[in-house]
């Protein structure tokens, strides 16, 4: 049984325009605008889930579907803004579970109908169901379990309230292997190609589905790894918090990045994966972790003794990523020197998808929050590593 | 659905034939993105094209190394505003279902039939990187290359130079350009 990480692609697009629709069905009955703004199919293991929905509340509904689809779908959006939510909707806070109800069923009904119409089958859903939920407890049942689920999660952002909403679907997985292998594969290869087409034919981006929990070993190893080298280097504790391995439209990727100034390193990594890797801090928080790390205060918040500071920091991290992969897959992977950059966060990642972007339409995002004792920073890790590389290393990795 | 500046043109009845731009009753159609919000703003994302023929603005942030080309017909007004990342579709089936992703394919989608009237403003196309061979101006010179084939004249650029930059396109025709330490200037 083998998967094209192509595929994955369709089924992202499949869950982008369901999020669309979902966003022009809520944004009629609020009133107020609302914008997909990220979209991603994340490989995961429910260990991770636990921890990145950890201290979250979130109230919402689910639905099991049955028919062309089997498994579960969610709506949630967090806990805190339920009062803004609950002054858009008809009948106010007086009808709080059943307004709630409402948009759920009306939000997940215009998502499931964009997977439906491209299955060329309908996608039963069962009665809405409300909850209110701790942490991890908000996604689809059996999300836990196991050590590698796909999690399809799209956002929607309203542009003008503070008022954010979570899709989850979680597909019971043999019918979306089923989907993977079956129709999609050839909808993807046929209309998701991207004109890449090597000359090794469609298989090129193919995967054995067992090897795809390997995903998840990637974002974790790491970011573990990392933060080994962070810790060795500065004699700080240094955790990682939240490690997820995403699957997401290139496009997408700036606009995650959002546009406040960043500031961090970026590097070409070489090898079995190639691709690109970038650190990036938000201003005051690169500004923090350069001050922690030089031995004197520092000439300008983010001048050049910053600057070299984030380099080595940057450099550190970047090795323990790089030998984290390597030692997954079982292959050699080298970096590049650090690059430093301090613009709007989209423009410094821009020219990175760019690149990426003449070989492929979607990359793999790693999410990850590390910690260091005593310093308040975080950062964000975007690795995008090339997609057809990143396949064969994993198919090598399943064959030995 | 992808929509050009000639489909919105309301006095050349030539270039509505085959085209939803008459049947469509919205006013504002973005390739793959989202409608006017309440403010009037159409967001423009990466590798998206959005046409507008009343007074909305339209907008995109984060340019490093991709582009932005505002277009206008300065006698009707119809606007439209492209964000593509890479200079040249090559055939690639993409440039057919993602043209805005290119320079070229972008602005012919965004051109349509007939460029007359039509004046173009470029920003962005910055080297941010020196990892990345050069992209940012490679599109700005297929930009170019392009517009003069199509016969539209650039008449004002904010391009290169090793900065992110943030546009705004309104109804005056003006392309606002804002960099990352707040900078603003249009042109």
């Amino acid at each position: 049984m083998r998967v094209d990480v192509r595929a994955l692609g369709a089924c992202n697009r499949l869950a982008e325009q369901g999020a669309k629709q979902a966003a022009g069905a809520l944004s009629d009955l609020t009133g107020t605008d609302l914008a997909v703004e990220v979209t991603g199919a994340s490989v995961a293991s429910g260990e991770d889930l636990a921890e990145s929905f950890a201290g979250r509340e979130s109230i919402g509904v689910s639905v099991g579907l049955r028919g062309g689809l089997d498994g579960e779908a969610v709506l949630a959006f967090d806990a805190v803004n339920a009062d803004a939510l609950l002054s858009l909707l008809p009948g106010g806070e007086s009808m709080e579970r059943s307004a709630v109800t409402e948009v759920g069923n009306i939000a997940l009904g215009g998502f499931l109908d964009g997977w439906a119409n491209y299955l060329g089958k309908a996608i039963d859903m069962s009665p809405p169901r409300y909850f209110e939920a701790d942490g991890a407890a908000v996604l689809p049942d059996g999300a836990l379990a196991g050590d590698g689920v796909f999690l399809f999660e799209s956002r929607l952002d309203a542009t003008t309230t503070d008022l954010d909403f979570s899709i989850y679907m979680l597909p019971d997985s043999g019918p979306l292997r089923d989907l993977i292998v079956g129709k999609t594969a050839p909808a993807a290869a046929a209309g998701d190609a991207s004109g890449t087409a090597s000359n090794d034919g469609t298989t090129s981006t193919a995967v054995p589905y067992e090897s795809l929990s390997t995903f998840s070993s990637l974002a974790k190893e790491g970011s573990a790894n990392a933060a080994d080298n962070i810790s060795m280097m500065t004699g700080l504790e240094t955790s990682v918090d939240v490690s997820r391995l995403r699957f997401v439209p290139l496009a997408d990727v700036p606009a995650e990045v959002g546009t406040e100034p960043h500031a961090g390193t970026v590097f070409e990594f070489q090898g079995q994966p190639s691709g690109y890797l970038a650190i990036l801090f938000e201003e005051s928080s690169a500004a923090a972790v350069a001050d922690a790390m030089l031995p004197m205060d520092p000439d300008e918040p983010l001048g050049d003794m910053a600057e070299n500071a984030l380099c080595e920091l940057g450099n550190v991290m970047t090795s323990g990523f790089i030998d984290g992969w390597a030692d997954v897959l079982g292959t050699t992977i080298t970096h590049s020197p650090p690059e430093f950059v301090h613009d709007i966060g989209a423009s410094t990642i821009s020219p990175l998808v760019a690149k990426l972007s003449e070989r492929q339409d979607y990359g793999f995002v790693i999410d990850a929050a590390i910690r260091t004792e005593g310093i308040q920073a975080r950062c964000d890790v975007y690795a995008l590593p090339d997609e057809r590389e990143l396949a064969r290393a994993l198919d090598r990795l399943s064959e030995s | 659905m992808t929509r050009s500046l000639s489909d919105d043109r309301p006095d050349d009845p030539a270039d509505r034939t085959g085209s939803d731009a008459v049947a469509d009753a919205e006013p504002t159609v973005v390739t793959g993105g989202p409608r006017a919000d309440d403010c009037g703003r159409i967001k423009v994302g990466v590798g998206e094209l959005a046409v507008t023929n009343d007074d909305a603005v339209l907008t995109t942030s984060g340019l490093g190394s991709c582009v932005a080309v505002a277009l206008v017909d300065d006698r009707t007004g119809v606007r439209g505003l492209l964000h593509a990342m890479l200079p040249a579709g090559g055939g690639r089936t993409t440039a057919v279902s993602r043209p805005a992703k290119y320079v070229d394919a972008g602005i012919d989608s965004l051109i349509g039939g007939d460029p007359r009237r039509l004046e173009a403003r470029v920003a962005g196309g910055a080297e941010m990187l020196d990892l990345t061979d050069a992209v940012g101006p490679r599109n700005v010179e297929r930009v170019g290359e392009v517009l003069d084939a199509a016969g539209v004249p650039i008449v004002a650029s904010d391009v290169g130079d090793t900065v992110g930059r943030t546009v705004r396109f309104g109804p005056d025709g003006r392309l606002v350009v804002r960099a990352a330490d707040g900078f603003e200037r249009a042109i």
